[in-house]
């Protein structure tokens, strides 16, 4: 049992509020810009590369760096929107999500270029897991991931429940053309919605550095766990996308646990899969997801 | 690199067949968006499967994966190219429902699923390391013969593809595929069975796309992870396809031999930078496509060779 | 107005005016163009000729939320209500442009339809159609509009649920600002306005005072029911 729990369930648990972070700007961007950003697994990346030239520059822990780096994937997403993204408001969606993949290119050459290719790591030396309670131990990463996603969580639900530009956010995911007549300033929301996903990205993104190491493709191969994850808890509905998030980030560690016979069930060669798998099969079967949101 | 005349033509012998490979791709993605309005962002997947079903078809026998079949190279492509319709049957099936970005999501999901079952199932293809003894039909003919026998052998397939995708256009096929693409409803409300155009574009797509998966493998006499990566392989051909024009046949070929003349001619500029630059000569490349289609879509977001409008009817 | 979607006019000769002060209404049958001419009024649908003029300037073309910041208001026929926002937060996002004002405005829109204070917490979605109705045009009057614009507002109501809306109505003119309704009830909404347009085929046919529309025979026949 405790096995379970130190291995599978709060590693689970630490991915699954990867997820969350990255999950939520895809849902949030999707329900109010009406596409798929597939750029988002990069910004992600680059929100990880800027904290690991801090850390390299200042000798900073990541975790001072992170306010500094979540300001650069937000000042980065509005930047990337005025440019590339804002000339199609008007234009089909499609085209929109084929210059995310021209973005997609551009960010991840540019890290490559910028950063190299090396695989890195913000700090060097392992640390033992701390005992909790009983045999349960948790890696100090583990710990402050699930912490930092908490707190960033408590403050999002603030901003988007109780400030005026949350609430239109919201109101401008529920229905764009109703709030463009009712007078809210909806280039005003866009922009807070790319401040938001792309710093929550940038958080998910070094958290995922910290989790592992550090590559050019750390956001990538993350992007379709965090489409799942966003489809699983219904386009538009950012805790939906926290819920979704946890679920795949458990699902795809608990799955590798041996729960029939000494193997794997699932080969943690497959973790992805199952994350996939979970996305496929959502927008299949159900694509509001769990919690009724939109199809857009 | 070599500048001599004859390091130059077999330059140029490389340039064409790629272009060639990549044409053969474009005009299978134009069949899906081009045509039916479908956005496959899985092209990896079905170029995957064909590579590999050719590879193990024809490559030598080996401890390290399954193979030593013997088959002929030109019986194993129609092979391929079946597999590949094989899978993208039940894949459309299921996912063809779904619209615009979410059949994209959909796609690049089981594209990236059947990736990994390539690369994890070391019995079948050697795992990450793949398969590097594909044989190349023509290749005993020796240097530059025999990239030139190949070169023609690729060219012969992409003209007859070309002819048969423009015959296409115009057929009543095409034309019903295109109505159901324009507007849906009104397709069906005429009678149009448009599950089964669907499911047709895709799978025949699919099936081209497996097709150049197949040539790949047998030019560069390999096939592994590396050579699946969805930025080479998905990415880069909607790129081409949509630069050179989709809905356009020619301008699917186009967009081919213009974006990989790009791709491929920085690297003759890139070459002559200094040492620790060259290992990034390739960023380099991929940031200036994506900044192409960028600049692309937002200039001419029809492409060089926009779709030719119906004729009218006086 | 001339003007419509997508290179097909519908509108070919529309002219509106309403003074402050004013109930006017527009009616016509269906496909006359009534709705688009107040989409064109409110910069929803390209004008290829025309203008519109709000006290005295000319407002051709301006993003919505320009027109709300002028003193326009407009409440779309349908999915006119955030459906996952709260009765008060659709309120507080009627009063985006003027948030200062957001307490005083509301305590207003309560005072003319108490049973949003009643419900402000519960989700818009899960009213009824007549109570979303007045959450519409309680959103659109937080902005504290001078003109309000109000598409078929009693469509798929009840014949007791349309009456309490158009009593509303009327109660918001008192206030002191103008109404411009288009609607299919054009009987009864004629009933309670000052002046009336009626529309066919994207044109001006009549216009008129309220009582000269209503006593028209011509009119009577083909617009009113008989």
């Amino acid at each position: 049992m405790a096995e379970f729990i130190n291995l599978y369930l709060i590693p689970g648990i630490a991915i699954g509020c990867i997820y969350a972070l990255g999950a939520v700007g895809i849902s949030l961007v999707f329900a109010i810009l009406r596409f798929a950003h597939f750029a988002h697994g990069d910004v992600m990346t680059l929100g990880a590369y800027i904290a690991y030239s801090l850390v390299a520059a200042f000798g900073w822990s990541v975790y001072a760096a992170l306010p500094f780096a979540l300001l650069g994937g937000a000042i980065a997403c509005v930047a990337i929107d005025r440019t590339v993204y804002r000339p199609f408001r008007r234009a089909p969606g499609i085209i929109v999500v084929i210059a995310s993949f021209g973005v997609m290119l551009v960010l991840r050459s540019a890290i490559q270029l910028g950063w190299g290719v090396d695989v890195l790591a913000y700090e060097t030396g392992i640390r033992r897991p701390l005992p909790l309670f009983g045999d349960i131990r948790m890696a100090q990463k583990h710990i402050i991931i699930i912490a930092v996603s908490i707190a960033i969580a408590a403050a999002l639900h603030w901003f988007l429940s109780s400030s005026r530009m949350g609430k239109a956010m919201r109101a401008m995911s529920d229905d764009a053309d109703l709030a463009r007549v009712s007078g809210i300033d909806t280039e005003r929301v866009v922009r807070w919605t790319w401040l938001i996903g792309g710093g929550l990205a940038a958080a998910a993104g070094i958290f995922a550095g910290i989790n592992t190491k550090l590559h050019p493709g750390i956001g990538w191969d993350l992007l379709l766990p965090l489409f799942a994850a966003a489809i699983l808890g219904g386009i538009g509905r950012p805790y939906g996308a926290i819920v979704g998030g946890l679920s795949i980030g458990i699902a795809q560690e608990v799955a590798t646990y041996p729960w029939i016979g000494g193997d794997p069930l699932v080969p943690p060669a497959y973790k992805n899969a199952v994350a996939f798998f979970v996305m496929v099969a959502m927008l299949v079967w159900r694509p509001t997801g769990l919690f009724k949101g939109r199809v857009l | 690199m070599d500048i001599t005349l004859y390091g130059l033509m077999m330059y140029g012998l490389a340039l064409l067949t790629m272009m060639a490979i990549y044409g053969v791709l474009c005009l299978a993605l134009n069949l899906q968006w081009g045509f039916a309005g479908l956005f496959n962002a899985g092209i990896a997947g079905f170029f995957a499967v064909g590579a590999y079903a050719t590879a193990i078809l024809t490559a030598p026998e080996s401890p390290n994966h399954l193979g030593g079949y013997g088959w002929p190279p030109l019986l194993a492509l129609p092979v391929a190219m079946a597999l590949a319709g094989i899978i993208a049957w039940p894949v459309g099936r299921i996912c063809l429902g779904l619209k615009g970005d979410y059949l994209a999501m959909a796609t690049i999901g089981i594209a990236e699923i059947i990736r990994l079952v390539f690369k994890n199932e070391s019995w079948l293809a050697n795992g990450t390391m793949g398969i590097s003894t594909v044989p190349r039909p023509f290749e005993s003919l020796g240097q530059p013969w025999g990239n030139l026998a190949f070169l023609a052998l690729v060219l012969a397939i992409v003209i007859a593809l070309y002819f048969s995708a423009e015959r296409a256009w115009v057929s009543p096929w095409g034309r019903a595929m295109r109505a159901i693409r324009d507007n849906e409803t009104a397709a069906a409300a005429i009678g149009k069975d448009v599950v089964r155009f669907r499911l047709e574009a895709f799978v025949l797509g699919a099936m081209v796309m497996g097709l150049g998966g197949g040539l790949s493998a047998m030019y560069f006499k390999f096939i592994g992870a590396t050579a699946t990566e969805p930025l080479l392989t998905t990415f880069l051909v909607w790129v081409m396809l949509i630069i050179g024009g989709s809905g356009n046949n020619k301008g699917a070929l186009l967009g081919a031999a213009l974006v990989w003349l790009i791709w491929s001619g920085t690297e003759l500029f890139t070459n002559r930078l200094p040492a620790e630059w060259i290992t990034r000569s390739s960023y380099i490349r991929t940031l200036l496509i994506g900044v192409l289609l960028i600049v692309v879509l937002q200039r001419f977001a029809k492409g060089v060779l926009p779709e030719r409008p119906p004729k009218r009817i006086d | 107005m001339v003007g419509g979607y997508g290179g097909m006019d519908i509108l070919n000769g529309v002219d509106i005016t309403v003074d402050t002060q004013e109930i006017v209404v527009i009616i016509g049958a269906n496909g006359a163009g009534k709705s688009t001419a107040m989409k064109a009024l409110f910069g929803l649908v390209a004008l290829r000729g025309g203008n519109v003029r709000f006290d005295g300037a000319d407002v051709t073309g301006l993003a919505p939320n320009h027109l709300v910041a002028r003193g326009m208001g407009y409440v779309p026929q349908e999915r006119n209500v955030f459906r996952n926002l709260t009765v008060r937060e659709n309120l507080e996002m009627g009063a985006f442009l003027k948030p200062a004002a957001t307490a005083r405005v509301m305590a207003q829109v309560f005072d003319l339809f108490p049973v949003l204070a009643e419900k402000a917490k519960q989700p818009a979605g899960e009213l009824s159609g007549g109570q979303r109705q007045m959450v519409a045009v309680g959103r659109a009057l937080m902005a504290e509009p001078r003109l309000l614009m109000l598409d078929e507002p009693t469509a798929g109501l009840s014949p007791l649920v349309m009456e309490q809306i158009f009593e509303r109505i009327v109660a918001v003119n008192r206030a002191g600002i103008g109404i411009l309704l288009v609607e299919q009830n054009a009987r009864q909404a004629l009933a309670i306005a000052h002046r009336g347009y009626v529309l066919a085929t994207g044109r001006n046919r009549f216009a008129g005072t309220a009582a000269a529309l209503l006593g028209n025979p011509d009119i009577g026949q083909s617009f009113l029911g008989g």
